[in-house]
């Protein structure tokens, strides 16, 4: 049963959550950083912030590298924002609220985690600059590394649904959410919510001790839309994470696409603290716990969920 | 159901899209470019897989294809001259014996293709096939799976056999220089 | 979209996979020759499951085994790249003028 909404409907649906959600990640991780920080939350400042760096982005002079790929340096924020979209329209938001629900919804949205490490290789490439490529290679480390850890969460939860369709995983939750079922299946997940918008402790392609990573060479509004592409990454895949593992619009008193939502916040919330919280990690480090440590642990909390089923 | 001009006009724009990028994998001059547009020419039939009802392996090869160019960027740098690919080159030979080649197979195919005679049963319900292809997986056709995950586990070993730091070929640490821009200038050393 | 014209679309790109592979001097661009080749035959392979087995499952089944190969041909041939360059610095197929160990 595929169901398709409207493409007039469809579109206008999933800009409007990426663009409130985009904002709405900009200022809860300003407030963050006060709270954080000891200084307070300072709510005004940080809701009028980053529309003053967004309206300052359009009055920056574009810089230039020597020789770049310029089709693939304007197409890479656009890859990754799209991305992002394609992602949250397979996230059902309450029961038939939905905007693609695809019988191989959980393919589909690993393949768009798979194309993000092509937008994070195409934007570090194309400048032909030193320090980007640099990042674009850390990201080929990192992200073939928590791919498997991954699809080997995600696949857990398709085993109770028994379907790869994300609307029939959250309805196999009804009674009890995947949280608990499978208790390792969120961090590993949130892991990979780190990697995909590279936040906080594996915020390595983008990362200051490279002058900012794959961005290091944008300017003015192609450096607004990355920053926008990554925080909306950031939506899809906590959006995702409600969904598979906290049982998404299942809950008490509260209508469906609220708790949806509530859902949503929380885990947002969650990644956007461990992005202020832990330091970074390095990459060796990194690829060795995901080859060593997640990968067995994923493969268990598939056993373990598919011997709970037998 | 969408309408069928629509699928028409996507599948020309899929069609149109996967033959000029794979084209152009050949004509341009750098390797990196060149793998981008092989994963473009990959997710062009990816689309076109979506269209004709197969929705599952049209989304696999995506993934698939996804993290190989990534692996196959990786590895240009490894090895290649002009890792980075964004300086002319041009690395080809037997030129004409090629095109020749690939030009007959495809009118010999594309021949095929036109003048074989081929049933007309479609498949009957296009949004039951990832089912379908479930139960076939893990039903009649279980062999065939195990078979081909045995086959990878068998390539893993393989690989890692060839390619591990103390593999048949020698120590890993010897393989840091880059290789020299004539092909016999190593043997006049 | 006639299946004669998906035929043709996979004829193509298993041509210009044919030039690719006889053509390219780099190991790299030499498999990404014989890639095109197996996507043209997924392509045609999957059309004809879609227009002419009758919904046959085994047909999609096939398509899978065919990536199967496409993965072994990646997996084998960047490990042969490395070890190849180990021993002889080599990228490019002149260099193996002498195949022996």
């Amino acid at each position: 049963m595929n169901v398709y909404a409207p493409i007039q409907i469809a579109l206008p649906a999933v800009a409007l959550t990426l663009a409130l959600g985009v904002y709405l990640v900009a200022v809860a991780d300003r407030v963050m950083a006060g709270v954080i920080a000891g200084s307070g939350p300072e709510l005004r400042a940080a809701m009028l912030t980053p529309l003053r760096g967004a309206a300052l982005a359009f009055l920056q002079w574009r810089r230039a590298t020597e020789r770049p790929d310029a089709g693939g340096w304007a197409l890479a924020p656009a890859l990754l924002g799209g991305l992002a979209a394609f992602a949250l329209a397979l996230v059902p938001l309450g029961p038939g609220l939905v905007v693609a629900d695809a019988d191989t919804g959980f393919v589909a949205f690993s393949a768009a985690i798979a194309f993000v490490m092509i937008a994070v290789y195409l934007h570090g490439w194309s400048p032909n600059s030193a320090l980007p490529l640099h990042g674009a290679y850390r990201y080929g480390a990192q992200a073939l590394s928590f791919q498997i850890p991954f699809l080997l969460a995600m696949l857990a939860t398709a085993l109770p649904a028994e379907s790869l369709s994300i609307v029939r995983i959250v309805e196999a939750q009804a009674t009890l959410w995947n949280v608990v079922r499978e208790p390792v299946g969120l961090p590993l997940y949130l892991v990979v919510g780190l990697g995909v918008s590279f936040w906080g402790p594996l915020n390595m392609p983008d990362a200051t001790d490279l002058a900012g990573g794959t961005s290091a060479e944008d300017s003015g509004v192609a450096r607004l839309l990355w920053g926008a592409a990554r925080a909306s990454m950031l939506v899809a895949v906590a959006a995702m994470g409600a969904a598979g593992f906290l049982g998404g619009w299942f809950g008490p008193f509260l209508p469906g696409p609220v708790w949806m939502i509530l859902k949503t916040l929380a885990l947002l919330g969650l990644i956007l603290a461990a992005g202020h919280l832990l330091a970074r990690i390095r990459i060796e480090l990194f690829v060795l716990v995901s080859w060593a440590i997640l990968i067995p642990l994923a493969l268990l909390n598939v056993f373990v969920s598919g011997a709970f089923l037998l | 159901m969408i309408p069928t001009p629509l699928v028409d006009a996507a599948f020309f724009v899929f069609a149109a899209g996967a033959i000029v990028t794979g084209y152009r994998v050949f004509r341009t001059d750098s390797m990196v470019r060149a793998a981008f547009y092989l994963l473009a020419s990959f997710s062009a039939v990816g689309g076109i897989l979506v269209l004709l009802g197969s929705e599952f392996l049209g989304m696999v090869l995506l993934l698939m294809m996804a993290g190989e160019m990534l692996i196959m960027a990786i590895v240009m740098v490894m090895y290649m001259m002009n890792p980075a690919g964004l300086n002319p080159m041009t690395m080809v030979h037997q030129n004409r014996v090629a095109a020749v080649a690939g030009l007959a197979a495809f009118l010999a195919l594309a021949a095929v293709g036109l003048l074989g005679d081929f049933p007309d049963r479609p498949a009957p319900q296009p949004a039951l096939a990832t089912e379908e292809l479930g139960i076939e997986l893990l039903g009649d056709s279980m062999l065939v799976f195990q078979t081909a995950g045995v086959t990878l586990l068998s390539t893993m070993i393989g690989a890692v056999a060839i390619a591990g730091r103390r593999g048949r070929s020698g120590s890993a640490e010897d393989g840091s220089i880059e290789p020299a821009l004539q092909p016999d200038e190593e043997d006049a050393a | 979209m006639s299946t004669e014209a998906v035929l043709i679309a996979a004829a193509a790109l298993f041509g210009i996979g044919v030039y690719g592979a006889l053509s390219q001097q780099s190991f790299v661009m030499l498999m990404m020759g014989l890639e095109l080749m197996i996507n043209g035959a997924i392509l045609a392979l999957v059309v004809l499951w879609a227009r002419a087995a009758g919904g046959n499952p085994q047909g999609q089944m096939l398509a899978i085994v065919f990536m199967t190969v496409m993965a072994v041909e990646m997996a084998l041939g960047f490990a042969l790249i490395t070890g190849v360059y180990r021993v002889r610095r080599a990228d490019i197929t002149e260099k193996l003028r002498r195949l022996k160990g």
